[in-house]
């Protein structure tokens, strides 16, 4: 609501007060005073690249480089300036060079900027009378339109290119080859290989999300091929639970749920086929490139199909408050920031949606930058779709409209109808239930009313009245006219086509016209709607081109304060060539600005796209992405352990057609993949603690979906089927009741019915899973960078007194016990080969034994469930 | 713990013998060996709950000396009207019947429906203590705590949707994905009880309040950080105790041989510091069994307390329990309480959002919530914890000065008014004003960045130092433009 908007107002220093108290002091060979050098020369720079870190605002290091007292004072490593001796001073050092970390961070100044400070500092640090402003404070961010041409030069705008590989001794897969030319360097020892069972179990768990079985791990040792290895990872990637698995890592990038959240919590009835899209992508081995496109513009490729328009899911996978969106129109502003945010973060590990107020405090991305991404985004609307075939749709579309508007005209008819009884009878209402000073508002004829007996007359004159006292109340004639109006409604609700599967999507149109949907009806001050003076509709059918309606440019990214119309474009600094923004349809219905983005971003050209998913893929593999900020390779993300393999591996990968599966394969055939985690080396630890050189297989808890896959895999009552509705398994009532009021849970009774696999675990927005919570599900309204992997009570807890859990291992001892009856040695070995695909040690098998028989067998079933073993990969 | 065992397990000291024991497995057998002394103990609510152990919450140092080591936060959730409880508004009556439009000189528009005009307060307002602050008759308890409480007359939010506002009172943001107040505290403090969660919550008897699990989630942050939800009767935590079934011998037994066999294992990962913590958080997980249902459970105190609270009367018995357990929570290390009063059941009734029945609605929530709070403030007094422990109260935002169908009145995120009590706060002062009408927050404006930079710097953090670092931001509960409010903090 505009009126109630709390908007902030910044006061906007005027730079040309600043030039006026220039020449303070002067004495500077160039004709200008050192105040007037500092105003033109030094200023502009400090404002572009200094002040947002060391202002008045942010001290970063301690250091406020706001004015000269500041700066002579210095920050945690001391005074910066030194006047009258840049090399000594700290400021001139760092700009240059010559000491580390060099400033400004990722974006090093020109050789001719830098020589600007050291005249400037030798000069003696002379500094204006003007306020340290920054550019993202002031107006001129809106219309700059370029970055330092030295912002390329940082690693992650520069295209990748493979380097030769590495000759060195005892490895050949390139992978592992880039991997020891950097321990070799820092003299770091690798560990041996994992053991067949531990790398059977890894692979399973990796792969699949699921442990092998007692029959495929036998197969496996069996199996005494040199391809062995190989056949195995073949097999896990052709299984259908391969999607399920690598699909749910890609649904948190996509922050997927089944449900819009806010208040409303809406169900999204048909999300989950934009879940099951994600799965069959990756069985199916999707290029990458591919996959991209049909989620950003499925509904805008040359041939689209359901499957291309379901992919657009993606594009309103996120939290959408689905009410009273038109009086509102600020909202749409977040749904396209949420977009943004998650294509830029997900796909192209860049924050650009911290450029929606000022240009980006840290990376190069102009707040230009975002409103042109905008306008590549900003003819976006959400739509239901049927899945029939193209031409039946529009025209299943268009007689429901038609059938609509001719029930609501009949209804219109009926209104008319009953309105004189309506009267009365709400007069009648207002008399019993109402102070009397409301009923006299209303009794009062309509032209004496005073102002405020007309807000209250208005007010209650909305009121409703029981539907069987307005039956009474009407004339026998009246009752007729209205029965014979309801029999042509049900008439025209006869010829309704029989509603197909829809789905949900994207497409181009004008928001403005979305109709109406629950809740966008109620507000009473139609004068606070926006209103439409132009005609214009929801989707183009009509005759010509679609056409975008206009994307301003925010100013400070305030809703209220729209600045010039945009064009779309894409990141600046990433951008090599002049790829084109807008590839017009030949069908005239959508802009082709998304697919024009999609092709940028799936572009060859596109330093970023490839390298983000290699080294989330590489991520998933090993626990931690080569670069570890999965969803920032900006300045103020992680850098690469190894930029040299990472960029290999995204040119392989496009090289290989954007293939997944082969990018998987070329992992797990590495040694890397397959070193023993098990591995203790002191020098190793001393030089590199953290393993970020992979000297071995680093452990990793599994996620909370796959525990508890993995606990109904092991105890064989899970369902394997793959795809389709979700499944709402039991929450206890209690916690349902904090939920809130609306919002969708079809609790079922645990059961085998609800025994499916996590990924198929309803997500409602408001309502986590308990299970999945108590395992660090992480927050599924933004897109995910990485799971985070807590060890707290509640999981213990859980595992412990958790009905589902300890039914689970009834059901594991039952099986356990069916299949190798009075045994108990084989029983507790049956167990282990089961629940840890490995034999127990002769001290397991005795402590095993001995609990079995003073307890039972389900208490070592459950025992295992708690081992921190069967909770890891390793 | 009572023994039942069904069968005879062999002893715990033969079995931990045999096992050579590590340190998680020594651990674990004191505890077990001790447990009859420790459920003694923990009956009595003895120190074995209370004590500080270090562990995943460590402590952390805060800042500078903090005025409060606990908060106490009381959300009203639903909406109470600051016109007709604490912002005393006298020319309501001269303007009861024009409309607010024509005094504003600009249209605003209402949550539901359409406005009516402006409507007195059908409450009687008179002043109270040495300070001499007006409170309406619906607090007639809390009108003798006056001079403890200092009223904020001037908070404001951006949204008048309820979940919006709930966010935005409880994480600063509108937007849902953001950390909780609490869950910052949690980050920035750690916990002082081991055996306690750092952030409790408690909801309202007959449902949770608006926004849900997101009032106190944890957004981006990690999970470990959001609140722990408590229930006021039975096991306060899901999953706390066994389910039926399940003998405490049995799961002694298995406790036993975990430890025993997850030993052996970490033994094979000298390194990996994850697996020790995973043995503690079962010795956690057996602490919180004790000590979690002897935190709520208020058998022990005494009638005069029980009284003061109003758990003797059926009104105020759910809140004022919920205020007592707050209470013997934070006397226990917990180190941020919150309460929700009004849930979702039929929210025009069940929550302080008075659309259609002002007078009895709000009747009746202040007489649920009067003498429970103004019983808190007294017992913390007496027990000398109110100096080192803030109780915040609010809603997720105001009611507007305008009739809504001469009944109720819609939302106003324009102004409400909140209460700040305890942690040397002074009392008996105003801060802020709204305008003449209690239409806006006039003098003082409060944001809940304010709101959330006053909270943390009263527990001794620098709102400007207390960042994390997300999708490369670092971002603070009080955003960019939170400042403490100066007469609070001074």
């Amino acid at each position: 609501m505009p009126t109630m908007l709390h908007r902030m107002r910044v006061s906007i220093p005027v730079l040309s007060a600043v030039l006026a108290v220039a020449g303070i002091l002067s004495g500077s060979a160039n004709g200008q005073s050192d105040a007037e050098f500092f105003s033109h020369e030094i200023r502009p720079i400090m404002e572009r690249t200094c002040w947002n870190c060391h202002g008045e605002a942010v001290q970063s290091s301690g250091l406020d480089l706001s004015s000269r007292d500041a700066a002579l004072a210095g920050g945690n490593r001391g005074p910066a300036i030194i006047p009258g001796d840049a090399e000594a001073s700290r400021l001139f050092r760092q700009l240059a060079g010559l000491e580390g970390p060099q400033m400004p961070l990722g974006v090093p100044l020109s050789d001719d900027e830098i020589e600007k400070f050291r005249s400037w500092i030798n000069d003696g640090a002379v500094w204006d009378a003007g306020p340290a402003t920054t550019v993202a404070g002031s107006d001129f961010s809106a219309f700059a339109t370029d970055i330092p041409a030295s912002a390329r030069q940082y690693w992650a705008f520069q295209l990748p290119e493979k380097a030769a590989i590495p000759q060195v001794a005892n490895f050949d897969h390139p992978i592992d080859a880039f991997l020891e030319q950097r321990r070799l360097e820092e003299g770091i020892s690798v560990a041996p290989q994992a053991d067949k069972l531990t790398l059977l179990r890894r692979a399973y768990l990796d792969i699949i999300g699921l442990p092998p079985t007692v029959e495929e791990t036998e197969e496996f040792l069996n199996d005494n091929s040199p391809n062995a290895w190989e056949n195995v990872i073949d097999k896990l990637l052709a299984s259908p639970h391969y999607g399920e698995r690598w699909g749910r890592h890609w649904l948190d990038v996509a922050r997927y749920a089944d449900s819009d959240g806010y208040e409303q919590d809406v169900d999204r009835a048909n999300a989950w086929r934009y879940r099951d899209y994600v799965v069959d992508a990756f069985n199916s081995d999707k290029p990458y490139d591919q996959f991209i496109t049909e989620q950003l513009a499925g509904d805008e490729l040359d041939e689209t199909t359901h499957e291309s328009r379901i992919a657009t899911g993606f594009l309103r996978a996120g939290p959408r408050v689905n009410f009273r969106e038109k009086d509102n129109p600020e909202r749409r502003w977040d749904y396209l920031d949420d977009v943004i945010a998650t294509v830029g973060r997900g796909m192209l590990g860049m924050t650009i949606q911290c450029a929606r107020c000022h240009d980006h405090k840290f990376d190069p991305i102009l707040q230009k930058d975002y409103y042109s991404f905008t306008a590549s985004i900003f003819g976006y609307v959400e739509t239901d779709w049927p899945m029939l075939p193209d031409d039946q749709a529009l025209e299943y579309l268009s007689t429901t409209a038609e059938l609509d508007d001719r029930v609501s005209s009949i209804r219109e008819q009926i209104r008319d109808i009953e309105q004189p009884y309506l009267t009365e009878l709400k007069i009648e209402r207002i008399r019993n239930e109402f102070p009397p000073d409301i009923l006299e508002a209303v009794l009062v004829p309509e032209e004496e009313r005073t102002d405020g007996q007309k807000l209250l007359a208005a007010q209650v004159l909305t009121l409703g009245v029981p539907r069987d006292q307005v039956d009474t109340a009407m004339s026998q004639e009246a009752r007729a006219q209205r029965e014979a109006l309801r029999r042509l409604i049900e008439e025209v609700e006869g010829q309704r086509p029989e509603e197909p599967p829809m789905i949900e999507v994207v497409t181009d149109g004008d928001f403005r016209y979305t109709p109406d949907r629950a809740g966008d009806n109620v507000l009473g001050c139609p004068e606070c709607r926006i209103q439409m003076d132009v005609p214009g509709s929801f989707l183009h059918d009509g005759e010509g081109a679609y056409e975008v309606p206009p994307a301003p440019f925010l100013i400070r990214g305030d809703p209220f304060s729209e600045g010039p119309e945009m064009t779309p474009d894409f990141l600046t600094v990433a951008k090599y060539g002049n790829p084109p923004t807008v590839l017009p349809r030949d069908n005239g219905r959508t802009s082709g600005r998304r697919l024009a983005l999609a092709n940028w971003i799936t572009s060859e050209e596109n330093p970023l796209t490839a390298r983000v998913w290699v080294n989330r893929v590489w991520h998933h593999h090993f626990g931690r992405g080569i670069v570890a900020s999965l969803d920032n390779f900006g300045v103020v993300g992680e850098r690469p352990t190894n930029q040299e393999l990472l960029d290999w591996l995204a040119v392989e990968f496009m090289e290989q057609g954007w293939s997944t599966k082969e990018l998987h394969r070329l992992i797990m055939t590495s040694e890397a993949y397959k070193m023993a985690s098990a591995y203790e080396n002191e020098q190793n630890s001393l030089v590199d603690l953290e393993n970020h050189l992979l000297w071995k297989y680093r452990p990793q808890r599994l996620e909370a979906e796959a525990i508890r896959d993995v606990i109904m895999a092991t105890s064989g009552g899970i369902d394997l089927s793959v795809g389709g509705q979700p499944i709402f398994p039991y929450i206890p009532q209690e916690i349902l009741d904090t939920a809130i009021l609306f919002g969708r849970w079809d609790n079922q009774v645990d059961g085998p019915e609800v025994w499916r696999r996590s990924l198929y675990v309803y997500r409602r927005r408001t309502l986590s899973f308990p299970f999945f919570e108590t395992f660090d599900l992480p927050d599924q309204n933004q897109t995910i960078n990485a799971r985070n992997t807590s060890t707290v009570a509640p999981q213990a807890l859980t595992l412990m007194n958790n009905p589902f859990v300890i039914g689970q291992a009834g059901l594991f001892a039952d099986r356990v016990a069916e299949n190798t009856p009075y045994d108990i040695d084989l029983q507790v070995e049956m167990v282990y080969r089961t629940a840890l695909t490995r034999p127990p040690t002769a001290e397991e098998a005795e402590v095993g034994r001995q609990l079995v028989e003073l307890g039972s067998l389900n208490d070592l079933t459950h025992v295992v469930f708690n081992l921190s073993e069967f909770l890891y990969r390793r | 713990m009572t023994d039942k065992p069904k069968k005879k397990i062999w002893s715990r000291r033969d079995f931990l013998m045999q096992s050579g024991g590590g340190i998680a497995g020594l651990a674990l057998a004191s505890l077990l060996n001790d447990d009859k002394a420790f459920a003694q103990n923990a009956a009595l609510g003895g120190e074995q709950c209370s004590a500080t152990f270090p562990g995943a919450f460590e402590p952390k140092p805060p800042h500078f000396a903090p005025r409060a080591k606990h908060v106490i936060s009381l959300f009203m959730s639903g909406g109470p009207s600051q016109i007709d409880t604490f912002d005393y508004k006298p020319a309501l009556t001269k303007y009861a019947g024009v409309p607010l439009e024509d005094l504003i000189g600009e249209k605003f528009a209402v949550r539901q429906g359409m406005p009516g005009p402006l409507m007195p307060s059908p409450f009687e307002f008179k002043q109270h203590g040495e300070s001499g602050m007006w409170v309406s008759e619906l607090f007639p308890h809390l009108a003798k705590q006056v001079d403890d409480i200092a009223f904020i007359k001037s908070l404001y939010g951006r949204s008048n949707d309820h979940i919006q506002s709930t966010y935005e009172m409880q994480t600063g943001q509108i937007r849902v994905g953001f950390p909780s107040v609490g869950c910052w505290v949690t980050y920035g403090l750690g916990s002082e009880s081991s055996s306690l969660p750092a952030f409790v919550v408690m909801t309202d008897y007959r449902g949770g309040p608006l926004g849900g699990p997101a009032d106190w989630g944890s957004g981006f942050m990690p999970a470990t950080y959001q609140g722990t939800l408590f229930r006021s009767s039975g096991d306060p935590i899901v999953d706390l105790e066994a389910p039926e079934g399940l003998s405490d011998a049995q799961q002694q037994a298995r406790l036993e041989v975990l430890a025993r066999l997850n030993q052996m294992d970490m033994e094979k990962y000298p390194g990996n510091s994850e697996l020790a913590a995973r043995i503690s958080s079962y010795e956690l997980a057996y602490r919180m069994q004790g000590c979690a249902p002897e935190a709520i459970d208020i058998r022990s105190e005494s009638e005069a307390t029980k009284k003061l609270y109003g758990i003797d009367e059926a009104i105020t018995e759910p809140f004022g329990k919920q205020c007592l357990m707050a209470r013997r929570l934070v006397e226990r290390g917990v180190r941020f309480v919150q309460l929700f009063m009004g849930g979702v059941g039929v929210q025009n009734t069940d929550t302080w959002d008075a659309h259609s029945n002002l007078v009895e609605n709000h009747t009746l929530h202040a007489k649920e919530s009067d003498k429970p709070i103004a019983g808190l403030i007294q017992d913390l007094k007496a027990r000398g914890l109110l100096e080192d422990t803030l109780i915040v109260w609010h809603g997720e935002f105001g009611r507007m000065p305008i009739s809504q169908r001469g009944i109720g009145r819609d939302h106003n995120p324009g102004t409400q008014t909140a209460l700040m009590i305890g942690a040397g706060i002074e009392g008996g002062q105003q801060i802020g004003a709204s305008d003449e009408w209690g239409y806006k927050a006039l003098e003082q404006p409060i944001s809940a960045h304010d709101m959330h930079a006053t909270i943390l710097h009263l527990l001794g953090l620098d709102h400007e130092k207390l960042t994390y670092r997300y999708s490369g931001r670092d971002y603070r509960l009080s955003d960019i433009s939170g400042k403490p409010i100066p007469q609070i903090i001074a």
